[in-house]
């Protein structure tokens, strides 16, 4: 499948005036497929902005490769088919909704009418368009800042925080469009804090922490990529001595394939029948909390 | 080249709904209409037999109408220069800090539009504000005179257009800083400073005279060489208003100086830019 973006070995260090130096991406190597909804997770100052940043050409790496929907991201033509929406979107406040999309259309190079500014405010929920911005909520900004990214159906769509300040209906209304968009065939990488709706619309997930990828791979595999098993045995039996815990699961077993098989032998040497052993799945906050305590 | 329009047209729209231009072109407007309306002037062969403001007499005798005009025009072009660059320093002084701002500088920046774009057409939207201001105030002033005693004379908007050249270089300043130090009240501060700097290079070699020779005198000297003489520009345009005579010469260079000044600024500007991580 073909990459929308792929980084090699990218590192970005931040050079202090007086300071010491901030080192924000370590050789960091990610791609994302066409088509992905791909979620960057990690805590903060992990580096996930730099790296969104140095996707979209804000920020210059220190070294590494950075290829972005087959170019160079410093190339404005490749970022013609980029929609961004930036953590804290600053508006201009004097500007009304509607200008401001106007704005970012003729900045893109479109060319948009009225009608499709409309039904585009009408799509994020905006039926304000006329005011000014400046008289706008937390929830609204975002809802613009939205629609701009969405201005001329972008391959690829980079959101951080998209539903930062939006309320519990409007964050629904904001994973509808973004698996709208998704179905249109946009590659969406999302940076959220919010795990629960990264885990409703990303089939892909990546952990960072310290510059580096602590984890990647579709959103089955990362809940699954597991060290804990639930496993049936025939019958009421006890199974303490072999290894497996009791929970309300059932039994289960935390460690890696080698110690669960080696379990299981010692189970079934106990006289024990297994009928069923399944990957325990996860959620997304067990998968970053473990990861990040455990490391690569 | 659209995309620069583009971005000089939206700084346009901004500062439409602001208070600060809103006060501008309304005290301009204010003023104008006060004028037109107070001001009597009976005008025979291109004199002033009579004139009134607020009802009292302005003259004794007949004027000639154009010296009248000179003088007004003189006046009204210092007014525009001082007060004009003052107001927009301080006016204008959030453009670049706003347009910098985190949350919307990476924005632009991942919107397909080269940095240099974003630079000119912040620098253009915010000279075509001043020129529309200028154009405003003279024009109008020039109008009215125009119409009230029938002499035209446009030298007024010639005179403002001088003073102009002069608010570029200060606004290069003003700009060029916000990308080492990203700041309003530093960038207002600094065309304040300018101006008054401006003023004083004006005299620079009567003040370097008056200086005890040395390390102090040439260190003044060498400082005040690249900025642009203000105070000097500042009569040149009163003077073009006027209708004075002037050296050709002399004005080529302290508008060549201003340009030059100002190109060197945003140079610097752009290479900071291009080189900034956000």
């Amino acid at each position: 499948m073909t990459s929308v973006l792929a980084v090699s070995q990218l590192v970005k260090t931040y050079k202090g005036l007086f300071g010491p130096e901030q080192r924000a991406l370590r050789g960091l190597t990610l791609s994302v497929p066409q088509g992905a909804a791909f979620g960057l997770i990690g805590p903060n100052g992990a580096g996930k902005t730099t790296f969104i940043k140095v996707l979209l050409g804000v920020v210059r790496p220190t070294s590494g490769e950075v290829t972005v929907l087959g170019g160079d991201p410093q190339d404005t033509a490749v970022r013609a088919r980029i929609g961004y929406l930036p953590e804290r979107m600053h508006l201009p406040a004097a500007l009304r909704g509607r200008d401001f999309l106007r704005s970012v259309s003729t900045l893109k190079g479109l060319t948009v009418s009225d009608a499709q500014l409309t039904s585009l405010l009408e799509r994020v929920g905006l039926r304000t368009g006329d005011q000014r911005v400046g008289t706008f909520s937390k929830g609204m900004r975002q809802r613009l800042g939205l629609a701009a990214a969405m201005l001329g159906e972008p391959e690829l769509l980079i959101l951080d925080e998209p539903t930062d300040g939006i309320d519990p209906v409007g964050r629904v209304e904001v994973r509808a469009l973004l698996l709208e968009e998704k179905k249109r065939g946009a590659t969406i990488l999302l940076n959220s804090h919010l795990l629960t709706e990264t885990e409703r619309i990303c089939d892909r997930i990546g952990v960072l922490d310290h510059g580096q990828l602590k984890l990647e791979g579709t959103l089955d595999d990362v809940r699954k990529a597991a060290s804990s098993w639930a496993v049936r045995f025939e019958g009421e039996v006890s199974a303490e001595a072999a290894g497996f815990a009791r929970s309300d699961a059932g039994w289960t077993f935390e460690g890696d394939v080698v110690g669960l098989n080696e379990a299981i032998d010692a189970a079934r040497a106990a006289g024990l029948r297994v009928v069923s052993i399944t990957p325990r799945t996860r959620d997304l906050e067990a998968v970053l909390t473990e990861s990040l305590r455990t490391g690569p | 080249m659209r995309q620069l329009v583009r971005v000089a047209f939206d700084l346009l729209l901004e500062a439409a709904r602001r208070k600060w231009f809103l006060a501008l072109f309304g005290g301009i407007t204010l003023v104008l209409l006060l004028l037109g309306f107070s001001l009597q002037l009976d005008v025979v062969d291109g004199a002033i037999a009579g004139s009134k403001l607020f009802g009292s007499l302005l003259f004794d005798d007949i004027v000639s109408a154009n010296h009248v005009m000179a003088g007004l025009y003189k006046v009204t072009a210092y007014v525009s220069f001082y007060g004009g660059a003052f107001f927009l320093a301080i006016a204008c002084s959030d453009f670049a800090p706003e347009l910098l701002a985190p949350g919307r500088i990476e924005h632009l920046l991942s919107l397909p539009i080269s940095r240099w774009q974003l630079l000119f057409g912040t620098y253009l939207g915010v000279i075509t504000l001043a020129a529309l201001g200028v154009l405003y105030g003279a024009g109008g002033l020039t109008l009215l005179l125009g119409i009230k005693t029938g002499v035209w004379n446009f030298k007024l908007l010639l005179g403002s257009g001088v003073g102009w050249v002069g608010f570029c270089a200060l606004y290069a300043v003003m700009l060029t800083s916000n990308f080492f130090v990203r700041s309003a009240a530093l960038s207002g501060a600094l065309g304040v400073a300018t101006l008054i700097l401006g003023v004083v290079a004006s005299f620079r070699e009567s003040i370097a005279v008056a200086m005890e020779a040395g390390l102090g005198r040439e260190l003044f000297s060498w400082a005040m060489l690249p900025i642009p003489r203000l105070g000097t520009l500042a009569t040149v345009s009163a003077r073009l208003a006027a209708a004075e005579p002037l050296e050709g010469e002399m004005v080529t260079r302290l508008l060549a100086g201003c340009f030059i000044f100002s190109a060197a600024l945003l140079s610097v500007a752009a290479w900071r830019f291009e080189r900034k991580d956000f």
